[in-house]
């Protein structure tokens, strides 16, 4: 059974003496000093360590965390077990014993001015029947609920404001009870206030409102802007995506014998009809680097050219796919293609950009799952429900918690002041992001409104919400000053399999010792009491430091290797009680409207196959719906990635959105064809790229015939292969791989590991370092820092669900392959390698061609570079001797001072010069 | 004298049947790479000609200015864009009735209640245009302004209408109105881009709202971030991490000297060059453009990106250093020294306008932080001389509801809105056209987004119904076959 581990100082905490057998009388304020760690004046289920069966009990209201309401709550209960029936005592009384005078016009105006908008504004968040949340029983939406009051009684006795709780409370006179809680009203309003008791608290609010519960029931919408009908659900089910998809036959085409298999049947039938004609097949060496590339995101290697080359077999295109798709750099190029539709990152981003530390189990179990070939639908409901699902041993289960970080690793504003809000907030990042990354679909469209496009009603939205809001995220932050909702993580079972992380380095550990002493040495000074805000924002701050960086600490051990205490991962688990989401009338959290029953988007569930969720908070329905091969997106939005990143564009061009606005499918009866192909392979992604991998289609060569070019300028029918440009990680990647340097073993874990807290400043600057020059999906992504040389080549920001990536062409590319210090340093390794080859020019150029390109320089090109090099040297020889400059220091290192003038070893620059102008070719970025 | 540098320079009939054939994405480039070789590096004897790309004469460039097809009114555009759709009523279109009727129901197909603006309009300038208290600064220019009360736009989403607006087309990939007026006019200073967009939007349709499409590459907005340091802790990271950098990274070489940089240029032009020939894959043009622009802004960019060259009182005025301006205030002197400079599109994004709820506070904090930058962005303009051939436009990609969403928010509203042009041969203090009484729907000039394209054009010189590259087989225009001019807002 795995645990949640709370982040601060367990050990320093005492337990709770009373056998579990008891009842237990404990008051609110023992538990707060024993178990909030956090101090945020609530305990939560993590920071609670006496088991579940307890926490239970206490939580009398089932929110899931234990607040002065629980016990509120329970001592009204056995106030209520115990009550006299004595007319006398106060809440007893019934509100029929209340006469009720109708307030005159005037009384009318000063509440409907004075007191209605802060009752609205300030108060019935919590005390409203109509709302639905009646916190200590009070409900301030309607006259009687004043009358009959709270579990402290009648909160207002009218004409006497001194004895009236509500003023007390208003006033934060009374020690117990201070409201509003988030700060003190305005002096004229208290005074209003009191005037309105004084007059004898007319209310013109007789009616109780109806009961929200029954409202759920009657099953009608909100009346906000567009609403959307049952029937346009109806009609919404023949929409083509929303519709099952159903394999067709393949065309014959005319043209025979071109066709390998189905795909290139499907493609030439259309190619036919627009009058297209299939272009030759590229040369193999084009087609072993497109492939080589598009597989593992690598150039070929010049061994695995000759191989090909020589391999005369008619099987050598197959051999090769299938090498390529068993390398573990398969899973690193296209487990970084789900990455970019997961919007993974390591930090929360947003004002207050928090590090998650652990984010990077989920990375590695991305790469893994595509590695093994994790069935899709699998694949899809370990990540959103993977702590439900049974499990063998606990390293499976291990794999199938990491895998739930999916939903834990959006973005987050951690400075969020209202914490329903942030609740919400958090639950529709987990809906907009499953719904467009799975689906295809925008659902969170539907959050203040119904769908302005989509048949999705509003109620659909809240009927996933639920199912969210009845899970516990675990994202593994500490509360310090902007930084609320401290969050624990999850804590893997023992034997888990799973590697405990990077070393924390020697810079690292130095910075954080350096922040944490300075924090330690903060908090012993002895605070002046009269210390102004500032001052104790700093304690605050220094406080936090501390926590942490004990947390940090105890993760590591003195020389940096990671303890088992960082065998911890991001995820989600289920809350102890499920409930139900209110529609919230445009999504503002202070108007709550009927509940909606736990659920799924009606549009693409046929109206007798909803699921009925059994048990917990419903996400394992919610994931098996996803994965089904009754839902018609979720294979269709798959294949369409997979063709993507195969051929440059999708058979849709809109991957994450195959709603109504969404552009309609080039080849509709071969993306269904597709769809239920991958369903039948069992959803296995090598065996859907395999298929178009083996096409004859992704034989072709890139030029597009003067026809396909008037006729299908964007090569919609793929008459020809589209030339692409290669991503971020792969032009870096391949720079790396030219030089010889890139470390293709997996690093374990991340620099942001031994981080905790905000990252910024001297921290993010010198801790992030990498050990050693690893694959670009390993380097850190804190949001909002992504490394600049993946931001420059359009890296997926990692705030969005990103289906296709940008391909800009700008200066500032170029400013950063002539400029940049690592790009400088990869060419010289790069140059050193050329020169390791041959002494002679010729060789070294045919050796930096194909290592850069993947085959042979022409005659135009050798003569181009030779002459290049000739007229390098030159330059190198009679360049005068630069003056010392501010730079100078970080000028190129000079050789072999003699009496003459300095000299540079003009070799080795000449050659790095060259292999940097071969970087920013557009031969290197570009794959045909 | 026509414009059409695609399809219809002064090359010869050679020419204009070889990009005919070539048919899309092939520019001059092509044309330079087969043609005269001789020119742009290879000779057939495979030697290195070192052309040396300064101030060109080449009539081949895609950047070189071109002539207008009428006298232009602007000959620069700074846009001030307001990415997630500012409330009109409660900026620049006042609306009494809605304080009249404040709370009713609005009636009709519209389920919410009249809101009055919270805030107070006053009568500004000689002209009087009624403008909001949230703009004292921009209100002391009301006489330079020139009000479109009367926008409208296809739909109320943001990425569709962000890209419409910038596009004209949010379905298909289409170039951005910054690069069609590049490709059209071509730029003054080759040190620098044509088109620079300051701090883009990475939503709503990221680098579409400032991509070339089908253009040559060259046309492309270039990003350039300035007033995102801290965000993140960016600039802490100039060495190694990215997005949040300050300005323009990379901008020289601990390594190579500019004369070494440039043979290394040259050799890798070649190398790209013969590519082309062999490949004829247009994307290689905007590779080598890139590569050149580089070359060239490494010159430039330090010097002009470094705002402490501009006086105290200067920096003071737009407002930079103080918090709540400082972010659009650096961008907004940067736009005014990138414009003299002679960029010939600009592009400011200020996100944060989407309204929904606490509107009050929102948006006084949203118009704080741009107010006085615009106002002293106006009074620099006029003071350089510049305000007169500068086309200032504010706006974003439609409006908000008249009515309430909740207590205090607007919803999004795409039937009328307002934005407002200023300098560049427009009529100031003057407001063109008008939404209903309550603000929802534009009922008297109105303009589309394709009419407001085409008066954009018009102002620079241009026919949008002229401006045009043949792209799959048809001739493509930013208005596609719309677009009226508003002649009454000519000055």
């Amino acid at each position: 059974m795995s645990r949640i581990r709370t982040l601060s100082l367990v050990a320093l905490l005492a337990s709770v003496a009373w056998s579990q057998t008891q009842s237990p009388v404990v008051s609110f304020k023992t538990v707060r000093r024993l178990y909030d760690k956090n101090r945020d004046g609530e305990v939560t289920r993590a920071e609670y360590t006496r088991g579940d069966e307890l926490f239970t009990k206490l939580d009398a209201d089932g929110d899931g965390v234990l607040t002065e309401h629980d016990f509120a709550t329970k001592k009204e209960a056995r106030n209520e077990a115990k009550k006299p029936t004595d007319p006398n005592v106060p809440g007893a009384s019934t509100p029929d014993a209340t006469p009720v005078t109708p307030p005159t016009a005037e009384q009318s105006a000063f509440f409907e001015k004075h007191i209605r908008p802060v009752l609205v504004k300030d108060c019935m968040t919590c005390h409203a029947t109509g709302l639905g949340d009646v916190k200590a029983d009070l409900a301030l939406d309607y006259r009687d609920g004043w009358v009959k009051g709270g579990i402290n009684g009648p909160a207002i006795v009218p004409g006497d404001p001194e004895s009236s709780l509500l003023i007390s409370a208003m006033r934060y006179s009374d020690s117990d009870v201070k409201m509003p809680p988030k700060g003190k009203l305005s002096a004229d309003v208290i005074r209003d206030f009191e005037t309105w008791v004084r007059m004898g608290a007319p209310d013109p609010r007789v009616d109780a409102p109806k009961n929200s519960k029954e409202a759920a029931t009657d099953g009608s919408l909100p009346k906000v802007g567009r609403t959307v009908s049952k029937d346009e659900i109806e009609a919404g089910r023949k929409y083509w995506s929303f519709t099952p998809p159903a394999k067709s036959v393949p065309p014959v085409p005319k043209q025979n014998g071109w066709a390998f298999n189905e795909v290139d049947q499907f493609l030439l039938a259309e190619m036919e009809k627009k009058g297209l004609a299939p272009a030759p097949d590229a040369d193999r060496r084009s087609w072993l680097r497109r492939v080589t590339f598009d597989v593992t995101g690598l150039p070929p290697t010049i061994e695995a050219l000759d191989a090909f080359e020589k391999d005369k077999s008619t099987d050598a295109h197959e051999k090769v796919i299938d090498r390529l798709l068993n390398s573990p750099q398969y899973g690193e190029r296209w487990g970084r293609h789900w990455l970019d539709v997961a919007r993974y990152a390591e930090s929360t981003g947003k004002e207050v950009n928090v590090a998650y530390p652990h984010a990077w189990r989920y990375r590695d179990y991305v790469i893994d799952a595509f590695n093994r070939d994790r069935p899709y639908d699998r694949f899809l409901i370990e990540q959103l429900a993977g702590d439900l699902m049974p499990y063998q041993d606990a390293v499976q289960q291990s794999t199938q918690l990491v895998a739930t970080g999916f939903l834990a690793v959006g973005v987050k504003a951690l400075n969020t002041r209202d914490r329903r809000q942030f609740e919400h907030d958090l639950a529709d990042e987990q809906i907009d992001t499953t719904t467009q990354a799975m689906l295809g679909l925008t659902v969170a469209c539907a959050r203040c409104h119904d769908h302005k496009f989509d048949p999705i009603p509003q109620s659909d939205y809240y009927a996933m919400e639920g199912i969210f809001l009845s899970t516990d995220t675990l994202y593994g932050t500490f509360r310090a000053p902007q930084t609320n909702y401290p969050s624990a993580v999850i804590e893997l079972p023992k034997d888990n399999g799973q590697p405990k992380g990077a070393q924390m380095t020697a810079i690292q550990r130095t910075v954080l010792k350096g922040l944490y002493d300075r924090a330690k040495q903060l908090v012993e000074t002895p605070v002046d009491p009269k210390a102004d805000v500032v001052a104790r924002v700093r304690t605050a701050q220094a406080n936090a430091t501390i926590a942490q960086y004990d947390d940090v600490f105890s993760r590591f051990d003195k020389d940096g290797n990671p303890t088992d205490r960082n065998l911890v991962a991001m995820g989600v688990m289920d809350r102890p009680r499920p409930r139900e989401a209110r529609i919230l009338d445009r999504g503002e959290p202070a108007k709550a409207l009927e509940l909606v029953k736990r659920g799924v988007v009606q549009v693409i569930t046929a109206s007798d196959a909803a699921p009925t969720i059994k048990k917990g908070s419903g996400r394992l329905e919610l994931a098996e719906w996803i994965a089904s091969p009754a839902n018609p997106l979720t294979a269709r939005v798959m294949v369409n990635r997979i063709w993507l990143h195969v051929f440059g564009q999708g058979l849709v061009t809109t991957p994450d959105n195959f709603g109504m606005t969404g552009n309609r499918p080039s080849h509709p009866e071969l993306m269904d064809w597709m769809a239920v192909q991958f369903v039948e392979d069992g959803w296995s992604v090598k065996q859907t790229l395999r298929r178009l991998l083996l096409s004859h289609a992704y034989r072709m060569d890139s030029t597009a015939s003067a026809k396909s070019a008037s006729v299908d300028p964007e090569n919609v029918y793929l008459s020809h292969m589209s030339t692409r440009r290669l991503e971020a990680e792969a032009i870096r990647d391949a720079m790396m791989a030219s030089a010889g340097v890139l470390e293709l073993e997996r690093p374990e874990g991340s620099p942001v590991g031994a981080l905790e807290g905000r990252v910024n400043g001297d921290l993010l600057r010198r801790g992030l370092a990498m050990q050693k020059p690893v694959r670009s999906v390993y380097l850190p992504i804190l949001r909002d820092v992504v490394p600049e040389g993946l931001e420059i080549f359009d890296f997926a920001e990692p705030s969005f669900v990103t289906g296709e990536r940008e391909r800009t062409n700008v200066a500032t590319q170029a400013l950063y392959i002539l400029n940049d210090e690592a790009v400088t340093a990869a060419a010289e390794a790069f140059a050193q390698r050329c020169m390791r080859e041959s002494d002679d020019d010729g060789p070294r150029i045919e050796f930096a061609f194909l290592t850069a390109y993947g085959r042979k320089p022409s005659p135009n090109e050798t003569e181009a570079a030779r002459s290049f090099l000739r007229d390098f040297r030159a330059l190198q020889r009679t360049d005068a001797p630069t003056p010392p400059t501010q730079e100078g220091a970080r000028r190129r290192p000079r050789v072999a001072r003699g009496n003459a003038a300095p000299r540079v070893d003009v070799e080795k620059e000449t050659w790095t010069a060259f292999c940097q102008a071969l970087f920013g070719s557009a031969e290197f970025r570009y794959v045909d | 004298m026509s414009i059409d540098p695609c399809c219809d320079n002064e090359g010869g009939a050679s020419r204009r049947s070889f990009l005919k054939s070539a048919a899309s994405g092939f520019g001059w480039l092509a044309f330079a790479g087969i043609l005269s070789e001789q020119a742009y590096g290879f000779d057939l004897g495979g030697k290195l000609n070192k052309v040396r790309p300064g101030i060109p004469q080449d009539p081949n460039d895609p950047l070189a200015p071109k002539q207008p097809h009428f006298a232009a009114r602007a000959k620069r555009v700074i846009f001030l864009n307001m990415a997630g759709a500012p409330s009109h009523v409660d900026t620049f279109d006042y609306k009494p009735r809605l304080a009249t009727d404040n709370g009713k129901a609005a009636g009709g197909k519209l389920r919410g209640n009249w809101m009055a603006s919270p805030f107070k309009f006053t009568p500004s300038g000689k002209s009087g245009l009624p403008i909001s208290e949230l703009f004292p600064n921009v209100a002391q220019h009301a006489d330079s302004l020139c009000m479109l009360n009367g926008m409208y736009t296809d739909l109320p989403a943001h990425p569709q209408a962000s890209v419409k607006l910038h596009t004209g087309n949010f379905q298909f990939v289409r170039p951005s109105m910054g690069a069609w007026i590049s490709y059209g006019l071509g730029t003054v200073n080759r040190n620098l881009p044509s088109f620079v967009t300051l701090s883009p939007d990475r939503g709503n349709g990221g680098a579409q709202n400032y991509g070339a499409a089908f253009l040559p590459a060259i046309h492309q907005g270039t990003p350039i971030n300035i007033g995102r340091a801290g965000r993140g802790g960016g600039a802490a990271l100039a060495n190694r991490g990215g997005g949040g950098d300050e300005g323009v990274a990379n901008l020289k070489s601990s390594r190579f000297d500019t004369k070494e940089q440039r043979e290394q240029i040259d050799f890798l032009q070649a190398l790209n060059r013969e590519r082309l020939r062999r490949e004829k894959d247009p994307q290689v043009e905007g590779v080598i453009e890139s590569f050149e622009l580089a070359y060239r802004m490494q010159a430039e960019i330090p010097d002009l990106l470094d705002l402490s060259k501009e006086p105290k009182a200067t920096q003071d005025m737009y407002g930079v250093g103080e918090q709540d301006t400082d972010a659009f205030a650096r961008q907004c002197l940067t736009a005014r020294r990138l414009a003299q400079a002679g960029v010939r599109y600009i592009q400011i994004t200020k996100g944060g306008w989407d309204h929904h709820r606490n509107l009050k506070q929102a948006i006084t904090d949203s118009t704080k932080a741009i107010d006085k930058p615009i106002g002293a962005l106006l009074a620099d303009l006029a003071r350089t001389g510049m305000l007169k051939d500068t086309l200032v436009m504010w706006g974003g990609e439609f409006g908000r509801t008249p009515y309430a969403q909740g207590n205090d928010g607007r919803d999004h509203n795409n039937k009328g809105f307002t934005m407002w042009l200023a300098g560049g041969g427009v009529k100031g203090g003057y407001a063109h056209g008008a939404t209903d009484e309550h603000g929802y729907e534009a009922v008297a000039g109105r303009l589309s987004i394709h009419d407001w394209h085409a008066t954009i054009l018009h102002l620079m010189g241009v026919d949008h119904t002229r401006l045009t590259c043949q792209h799959a087989g048809r001739d493509f225009r930013l208005t596609d076959v719309h677009g009226e001019v508003a002649k009454d807002i000519l000055a």
